[in-house]
């Protein structure tokens, strides 16, 4: 019977970036299951709220019902109350109908053109039952308006949802619902959640030498991301900024070329992330890593909880190095 | 928004149309009154009064389309204009009144003119008839139409149809044909024949054949009524001028001269001389020696045939027969002997096969019959047939004894006759509407049906395509041999060589290029051609270049030394043959200037002389409908845009017409360049010239990718909300191509675009990309890519389910019981906006007579949303009689749909893979929308879907458009002088992307969205506009475990529509049993089909002599809620009277049928029972 070995890791988290619909950090000391894991959490299964049913009243737009109900959807509303709530179909205490506050959010629009100039419908007309729930551009107004020092949004008039002309009214109640990515695309608060593994290039300074300065420049050159560059005073080659590599092996293809193989080396670190998270609006970026961590934790609480299930016997086998 | 300050420009878009157009406006303009007038006065004489009638129409007129006025003023009726678009909401005919002045002449009185209405006449859309003909994109959208409207359709019943564009022989030119089937006409017939098609001013045409017979002479025929009449051509020579055997002889003769002989284009031979003397000595024969004996022997034979000439001389008719029958086009005797004169020799020429027959399959020798035309034909036809018919109907009533009728009455007559003219009209509008036409005789049309198509507006490219498409006959799609589907030289930069549909009507159905053009009526300025003045203005051209006129009688030479001018089939001269290529530079100079009054799209066919190839001459043609297409004249290297020519298919083919691309194409120094193609693009059609860099792909690829455009689910109209299409597929957001070519622009296609800009990446990822199936994203599809609807329209008429029509029988209205009123209001029809589910009522109507409301159903299996609903005013009852509903599908894309690329790549969706499981680019984090297998590529290679993909992705890096219209290297060369550096397009592509930090050849590094791993290749990756395919499994997925069976046979039925299953049929039952899967087998076609247990008698054999004994009394007493118990049912022989037989034995149900239908046959069917297995019989 072997040791029990102990996999656990103390993962460390350096913030490199922060705004609020940024955010760019750098993971480390733990490996690419973990950094996966994060990403997916974070694009599919950290909850918001989006518009999920929708009842049409008056519609005389081009638009149909379905459309407009899509487009809807597809707003992202301020949920940065989403992790608290419940989902509808959880909710003890109404069915989901958009009466219950512990799940729902009611939201309606009323909008009739009256005058000759095509009337832009957009997602400030939508009223929210609930102050802290609104389309995020809303939000973002309301803010730049309470705060001189931010950058004027006057020109912005929302999200356009349809276009009316004399005569034409959209009328509809609408209900927002705490949903997950994995359902639907329009709860995930994410619009880009990426991370690379952290290069690691050496440069043969030997063989490098070997090279005239015009054969730096082309090598540098060769690569489209600026990753290399020649210091004007040693015209020696150097990293400028090695996360610009793509990885695209380029310049070790130059190299080669060059009838000089090994003139650089570069490895991706295992342990060493570094990630891009772009909200949406819904929540903040920071606050989107941090729920993605919450939802991680809890799902591996579940697992844990379960460990005597003889469901997970051989898991838990395995788990405890068992076997 | 950039369209809102320039208006788009749809002039080219307009031009494709013009043939449809300009042809009908011609049978308005002129074309009918030319008809009519044409139509030879009818007399009608009274037998008891000897007073005579004459019959003849003035100032035909058609008017614009008017609503049929309900209100009544004292003035008379008040007319509303019609417009389009309620005829299609009304499912009604866009159509004018059709009036023609009758007049009527009693023996010599003044004559009495009577207006009379032959009904009504479909308009087409945007003619000079159309309230929208020149109607400004927002006048059109006022009135619920496109913007782009094109016209050139009608609207049959609310349904768009559109003339079919046909191939015809070219008219007024003599064609050396060989068919074995000319031997059949007769004894000692040749296989060899000059044919030609002559066609009227009215556009009706007469083929006329020149057949040669083994002895030497021709025949003549023509047909009439459905029969051919053959003349011994001596005669008709004879009749048609006063002449001398010895004339005769010599215009035949003298085109051979001996010192000639086995030269270049030498066409006669010495034994001429005697095939003369045989023709003349057939005549002679006849005893017909002077002209009038010969009318008179014409006369005689064909006085049975022509009608109205009961009374007349034999001359009469024999000039009545040449006038109508032979060489139609012509009018002066003169002319048709000369004529005639020409095609013997030519004739003789073929048969010593000192020239070529002329292929009729090439363009070259076609032409193309307009809808305008064929209305113009059909009208004629039809008025011509009124008016015999009215005749034969006159002299009825005038036979009868009680004389209700008198011709002196003049009136009267009129009234009489005013009793089914609107059959005319009646008929035109059936012809549209079924694309059939009824008449007696063939009209010299190559077929009956299939004259008009619907105009489909599946997709803009689909719509647009079908007024392109050039049909070469129904007759020919049944044919085995494959010569006519040919791709052939001569239809270089006429027809399309790239769009033409694989499979039944594959290069029988082309399509013209983006630049061909068809000559028309029309000249630059609108106005409608003086012909008569044009060739009066080019003969005295030809006169000033050299030709010697024909009209003082002159012995001429023959082709090796002077050239026959023929202008438009009328032989007018000739010119000496080293004269004739300055003479033909000549004239293709005064072509481009407009002053000098040759028009523009004259076709100067000059065939050089040569050693058996086409029979020489300079064949000039003014006429309409004729392919033309502009090329530049390098000859005349003045302006740029003064030296645009128009050349025809005819000319071409010996024309010295060089590439664009600056080469000289291999020729010769002696044959220079004469001119230039002017963008090489010109060869392909609108649809063809839409696939970017098609130059890059292999060849079938871009005849699949004309496939599928037109089947793609795009923007099928903008005024999809005033339609009422029956069904229409529409794109819910489409967007415009990032690579596009120059063409997309040109002809506005953004206003219907048909795909989306989906970043493809070309890997195998999860196995479901195998065998063209394509992964999407479901978070791309979840935000909407590719969602789709269909529309449908169904028409309710309540009056069409009676046929009394003065009584209101049917209303619309609403059930008063509760149930019906969830979905219903209370005027009957549904509630728009709502949801409909199948079999749930989708309107309900009231019958008055029985006072039950009855509510129709919702057919299909999916569930619809009601759109919109149009109810028809235009009926004088007080009810709403005509509805309709136009409902709304959703289709979002699910697995199983079909996508393609504009490169004949289509594949199907597997998948809806999830976005977290999509690779990732960790640069950009970027994550596909589809995924195709890198397998699509080498075997098909279509390289230009890869160079759309990296230019799409330099193109939304720099935020433009990528022109990527083919074939621009052999063009940019010469225009910009550059250095000659091999640039390849990459070459371009590639320094675009690496300066946007991406890889010069378009892939990224991409990681597993799985693992987090970096995948093991570098991945191609790229914007791709992708089309969705309008076939979706939605309407093709067919499953049945149980369900209705048939009536006769009990096995399951077949049919998606009706639930029924797949058919198991012989070939997968052979698979079955090799398999030995015998259980398997048994399970299919017995178990699951018509499993029976059938009773048997065992003493007689019979499986149908079982009757059921009735029990004697119930054997279970009835408990109250429960089943009744089933007592045991048993059975008798009949025939053997006992019941101790009976066996049970399973067996197909189909087996017991057999038995009764041999029985029915008085065949006894015995079945051997026994209980041993594999004891046999």
């Amino acid at each position: 019977m072997a040791e029990r070995v102990s996999y656990q890791r103390l993962p460390k988290v350096r913030i490199r970036e922060l705004k609020d619909d940024y955010v760019k950090f750098e993971l480390r000391e733990t490996d690419v299951s973990i950094a996966n894991a994060l990403r997916r959490v974070m694009l599919a299964e950290v909850p918001t709220l989006a518009i999920d049913l929708v009842e049409i009243e008056v519609n005389s737009s081009v638009l149909n019902d379905e459309f407009i109900a899509h487009r809807l959807g597809l707003i992202p509303l301020t949920s940065d109350d989403a992790m608290r709530m419940r989902f509808s179909r959880d909710c003890d205490s109404c069915d989901g109908d958009g009466q219950c506050d512990y799940c729902s959010v009611e939201f309606h629009l009323n909008v009739r053109c009256d005058s000759d100039q095509t009337l832009d419908v957009t997602s400030a007309d939508l009223r929210s039952t609930l102050p802290n729930v609104c389309p995020v551009d809303v939000a973002h107004r309301v803010l730049a308006s309470a705060d001189p020092n931010s950058y004027d949004s006057s020109d912005q008039r929302g999200i356009l949802i349809v276009k009316l002309r004399r005569g034409q009214e959209l009328r509809l109640r609408a209900i927002a619902r705490k949903g997950i990515g994995k359902d639907h695309a329009k709860w995930s608060p994410a619009a880009t959640v990426t991370f690379l593994y952290e290069p690691q290039i050496h440069i043969n300074e030997e063989l490098m030498e070997t090279l005239t300065l015009e054969e730096k420049r082309a090598w540098v050159e060769s690569s489209p991301t600026r990753v290399f560059g020649i210091d004007p005073s040693t015209q020696q080659v150097v990293v400028v900024d090695p996360e610009a590599y793509t990885y695209d092996q380029e310049v070790i293809k130059k190299s080669e070329a060059m009838g000089k193989p090994g003139l650089v080396e570069i490895y991706p670190k295992e342990d060493g992330f570094i990630f891009t998270v772009e909200s949406t609006g819904a929540i903040k970026a920071s606050q989107l890593v941090i729920n993605a961590i919450e939802v991680l934790r809890q799902k591996l609480d579940a697992v844990r909880l379960q460990e005597d299930d003889s469901d997970f016997g051989e898991l838990s086998a395995h788990l405890h190095g068992g076997g | 928004m950039a369209s809102k300050a320039t208006k788009p420009d749809y002039e080219a878009l307009r031009e494709l149309f013009r043939p449809h157009i300009d042809s009908f406006n011609y049978f308005i303009d002129e074309g009918l009154e030319k008809a009519l007038l044409s139509i030879r006065p009818v007399e009608v004489s009274d037998p008891s009064t000897g007073g005579k009638l004459r019959i003849y129409f003035e100032n035909p007129q058609v008017f614009h389309p008017v609503r049929e006025g309900r209100i009544t003023t004292t003035k008379g009726r008040i007319t509303e204009a019609l417009y389009p678009h309620e005829c299609r909401q009304a499912r009604t005919t866009y159509k004018g009144e059709f009036k023609v002045t009758i007049c009527l002449q009693y023996n010599e009185r003044q004559p009495v003119q009577t207006p009379m209405s032959f009904g009504h006449l479909p308009i087409m859309l945007r003619s000079r008839l159309c309230h929208l003909k020149d109607a400004d994109p927002q006048k059109l959208i006022f009135h619920k139409e496109e913007a782009t409207e094109m016209g050139g359709y009608f609207i049959c019943n609310g349904l768009e149809r559109l003339g079919r564009l046909l191939i015809v022989p070219k008219r007024n030119y003599p064609m050396g044909m060989i068919r074995s089937s000319f031997r059949s006409r007769g004894v000692g017939y040749s296989d060899k024949a000059v044919v030609i098609r002559c066609v009227r001013e009215d556009q009706s045409s007469v083929t006329v054949k020149l057949y040669y017979l083994q002895n030497g002479s021709a025949r003549l025929g023509f047909w009439i009524r459905g029969r051919e009449f053959l003349l011994p051509v001596g005669i008709v020579l004879k009749a048609l001028i006063d002449t001398s055997d010895r004339e005769i002889f010599v215009s035949l003769t003298c085109c051979y001269n001996d010192r000639y002989q086995k030269q270049r284009g030498a066409v006669g031979s010495q034994i001429i001389g005697e095939r003369a003397q045989i023709i003349l000595e057939e005549v002679r024969d006849l005893s017909l020696l002077t002209s009038s004996q010969c009318l008179k022997h014409i006369g005689e034979y064909f006085r049975p045939v022509m009608d109205g000439f009961e009374n007349e001389f034999h001359t009469t008719v024999a000039e009545a027969v040449l006038r109508d029958y032979v060489f139609v086009h012509l009018t002066r005797n003169h002319d048709k002997f000369n004529l005639l004169i020409f095609m013997l020799q030519k004739l003789y020429a073929l048969v010593d096969q000192t020239v070529a027959p002329d292929n009729s399959d090439a363009l070259q020798n076609q032409e193309i019959l307009l809808p305008g035309h064929l209305i113009t034909i059909y009208v004629k036809e039809k008025v011509q047939d009124w008016l015999n018919k009215s005749r034969r109907q006159l002299l009825d009533e005038l036979a009868k004894k009680e004389k209700n009728l008198q011709i002196s009455m003049v009136h009267q007559v009129a009234k009489f006759l005013n009793r089914n003219a609107a059959s005319v009209g009646r008929s035109v509008e059936s012809m549209i509407k079924l694309g059939r036409l009824t008449t007696s005789s063939s009209l010299d049309l190559p077929q009956r049906e299939g004259m008009t198509i619907q105009a489909e507006r599946l997709n803009f490219y689909r719509f647009l395509s079908h007024f392109r498409s050039v049909h070469r006959g129904a007759s020919f799609a049944k044919m085995r041999i494959t010569s006519v589907r040919k791709l052939l030289p001569e239809s270089w930069g006429f027809l399309c060589p790239v769009h033409t549909p694989d499979g039944e009507p594959c290069g029988l159905l082309n399509h013209m290029t983006s630049t061909c053009c068809i000559s028309s009526f029309y000249d630059s300025e609108g106005k409608v051609k003086d012909f008569l003045k044009i060739r009066m203005s080019i003969m005295t051209v030809l006169v000033g270049v050299g030709m010697t006129p024909l009209l003082p009688k002159l012995e001429r030479a023959g082709p090796p030394v002077v050239l026959h001018v023929l202008l438009d089939g009328c032989v007018v001269g000739s010119i000496a043959s080293s004269k004739v290529e300055k003479a033909v530079a000549h004239i293709r100079s005064l072509k481009l200037s407009s002053l000098s009054g040759v028009p523009n799209d004259l076709e100067v066919g000059y065939v050089p002389l040569s050693l058996g190839g086409t029979y020489p001459g300079l064949y000039l043609f003014t006429s309409p409908s004729r392919f033309i297409r502009p090329v530049r004249n390098i000859s005349h290297s003045s302006d740029s845009n003064l030296n645009i020519e128009l050349i025809g298919p005819f000319e071409q083919a010996f024309m010295e017409i060089r590439c664009a691309d600056g080469g000289d194409g291999g020729r010769r120094e002696s044959f220079p360049a004469t001119h230039e193609e002017i963008h090489p693009t010109g060869i392909l059609s609108v649809v063809a010239n839409l696939t970017p860099w098609s130059d890059h792909n292999q060849s079938p690829r871009n005849m699949y990718q004309c496939q599928m455009a037109k089947q793609t689910m795009g923007f099928s109209a903008q005024a999809l909300q005033f339609r009422a299409d029956v069904k229409s597929y529409h794109l819910q957001t489409p967007q415009s191509p990032i690579v596009r070519t120059a063409s997309y622009s040109k002809y506005c296609m953004d206003e219907f675009p048909t795909g989306t800009n989906a970043i493809v990446a070309v890997l195998a990822y999860t196995g479901y990309d195998m065998e063209d199936a394509m992964i999407l994203n479901k978070s791309s599809v979840d935000r909407g890519l590719c969602r789709g609807h269909i529309y449908q329209t169904e028409s309710i008429d309540l009056t069409k389910n009676h046929d009394r029509e003065d009584r209101v029988l049917e209303i619309f209205a609403r059930s008063s019981e509760k149930t019906m009123k969830s979905s219903i209001d209370s005027d009957g029809l549904p509630y728009i906006g709502q949801v409909i589910h199948p079999n749930e009522p989708l309107y309900s109507s009231y019958n008055t007579l029985t006072s039950v409301t009855k509510p129709t159903r919702l057919k299909g299996s999916e569930p619809v949303i009601i759109d919109y609903v149009t109810v028809d005013g235009t009926t004088s009852k007080n009810y709403m009689q005509k509805v309709n509903i136009r409902t709304r599908r959703t289709r979002y894309p699910i697995i199983g749909d079909k996508f393609s690329s504009r490169h004949g790549q289509k594949g199907v969706c597997s998948q809806l893979w999830p976005d977290i499981d999509m690779p990732f680019s960790a640069v950009t984090g970027m994550r596909p929308d589809l995924i195709i297998n890198p397998h699509a590529f080498p075997s098909r290679m279509t390289i230009g879907m890869l160079l759309e993909s990296i230019a799409a992705k330099g193109g939304s890096l720099h935020g433009k458009f990528v022109d990527a219209t083919p074939f621009q290297n052999s063009v940019s060369e010469k225009d910009e002088d550059r250095p000659s550096k091999s640039s390849t397009l990459v070459d371009e592509l590639g320094p675009m992307l690496a300066s946007y930090g991406f890889n010069y050849h378009g892939v990224e590094v991409l990681y597993s969205g799985v693992f987090g791993t970096e995948l093991t290749c570098e991945i191609f990756i790229g914007p791709v506009y992708y089309q969705r395919l309008r076939h979706m499994v939605s309407d093709k997925f067919q499953v049945r475990s149980t369900g209705t069976v048939d009536q006769i046979t009990r096995q399951p039925i077949g049919g998606r529509k009706r639930g029924g299953g797949i058919r198991f049929g012989e070939m997968e039952r052979d698979s079955v049993l090799a398999h030995g899967a015998a259980y398997l087998l048994h399970d299919r076609l017995h178990s699951c089909s018509d499993y029976h247990i059938a009773e048997v008698c065992s003493f007689c054999g019979s499986v149908l002599t079982a009757s059921v004994i009735q029990p004697q009394k119930r054997a279970v007493r009835e408990i109250h809620g429960l089943p009744p118990a089933r007592t045991p049912k048993s059975y008798t022989c009949h025939a053997c009277k006992t019941s101790k037989g009976m066996e049970t034995v399973a067996m197909p149900y189909v087996f017991k049928y057999l038995a009764a239908e041999m029985a029915a046959m008085n065949i006894k069917m015995e079945l051997q029972l026994s209980n041993r297995a594999g004891s046999g019989g």
